[in-house]
């Protein structure tokens, strides 16, 4: 355990010295706050835009506070996620490049630790960011809109993080057989959209799916219940993300050892 | 103006404290940093010039050494 806490304590240091911590966080809550901001002022930089003629009436219907709400929860599943795979897609693959990876691997340290120390590292800045762009952007909607109660903004915090947390591990998975950061980040982007399209466009059929948490994550906050699918399918993405963290473990130990 | 003046700036101002500081911590390590990933003029006016994006390209694509 302690060799595990140096391995950790070394990707905290090289987060920090990389300005993960400052930049990550920020830029999350950036695209998270940006939202309902938007929304709310829509009037506003409709009429400042102009172009309009004269005497044009448009009337927007003001959006409710689930739907603010939901506008940001929609935001981490597209930039959010690209600004995920784009950080995570170098943790491995970039070492094993630059040769930092052999360096610490000729001591004898356990591979599983090797590739745990660098899940929990990034699963712990993620959430971080996760959490507080989230709770900023639900004050915000809360000045601007209306005031969500938190347990539903903690239950939909939850939901939408255990689908971050797949894609994640997902990531790291695919850093452990291929050689270029570049290859990773544009497979498993491939896979998430395919993932996510799969599951929007044939719901029915695949009601268990990982990908469908952030829909209901997104039904549930603008005002309709969880859906009976809803615990079946974080099973199904608890399982993938474990079965996923050994694979990457077992591939890992065979590459390495090649 | 009228457009200006009916914005809150108390709800706004941390929108862009954030892109302020975003911009500030890149020419920072823009200037320690030994080597970019390309000419650092150009890096500079990426982080400057390009809105919200800037900072945020420069250090995912930028700081590869």
């Amino acid at each position: 355990m302690n060799q595990w806490m140096t391995l950790f304590k070394k990707e905290m240091l090289e987060m920090s010295r990389n300005f993960k911590w400052i930049w990550v966080p920020l830029t999350f809550i950036m695209i998270a706050v940006k939202e309902p901001l938007t929304l709310y002022y829509m009037p506003q930089i409709i009429d400042s835009l102009g172009g309009l003629p004269e005497g044009a009436v448009i009337e927007l219907p003001v959006p409710s506070a689930g739907e603010a709400l939901a506008a940001s929860l929609s935001q981490f599943n597209t930039f959010g996620v690209l600004i995920i795979v784009l950080i995570t897609m170098g943790t491995i693959a970039g070492e094993r490049k630059s040769g930092v990876a052999g360096l610490i691997l000729v001591k004898p340290v356990s591979y599983a630790w090797f590739v745990t120390a660098k899940w929990a590292s990034s699963m712990i800045l993620i959430w971080f960011s996760y959490f507080l762009s989230y709770f900023l952007s639900w004050y915000y909607v809360g000045v601007l809109f209306k005031f969500i109660s938190f347990t539903d903004f903690l239950q939909s915090f939850f939901v939408n993080g255990i689908w971050l947390t797949l894609i994640i591990t997902v990531v790291i998975l695919f850093n452990t057989f291929m050689k270029s950061p570049g290859a990773v980040g544009f497979i498993s982007i491939g896979i998430i959209v395919i993932l996510s399209l799969l599951s929007s466009s044939l719901p029915h059929l695949l009601e268990w799916s990982p990908a469908l948490l952030s829909a209901y994550a997104n039904a549930f906050i603008m005002g309709s219940n969880f859906p009976d699918e809803l615990l079946p399918s974080i099973i199904v993405s608890v399982f993938m993300i474990t079965l996923s963290l050994l694979a990457s473990i077992a591939i890992f130990k065979r590459r390495e050892l090649a | 103006m009228e457009f200006i003046e009916s914005i809150n700036w108390a709800i706004l101002a941390p929108i862009v404290i954030i892109q302020l500081i975003l911009m500030a911590v890149a020419i920072i390590d823009l200037v320690k940093i030994e080597k970019a990933n390309g000419p650092k003029w150009v890096w500079a006016l990426v982080i400057i010039f390009i809105n919200l994006l800037g900072p945020i390209i420069y250090f995912i694509f930028g700081r590869r050494s």
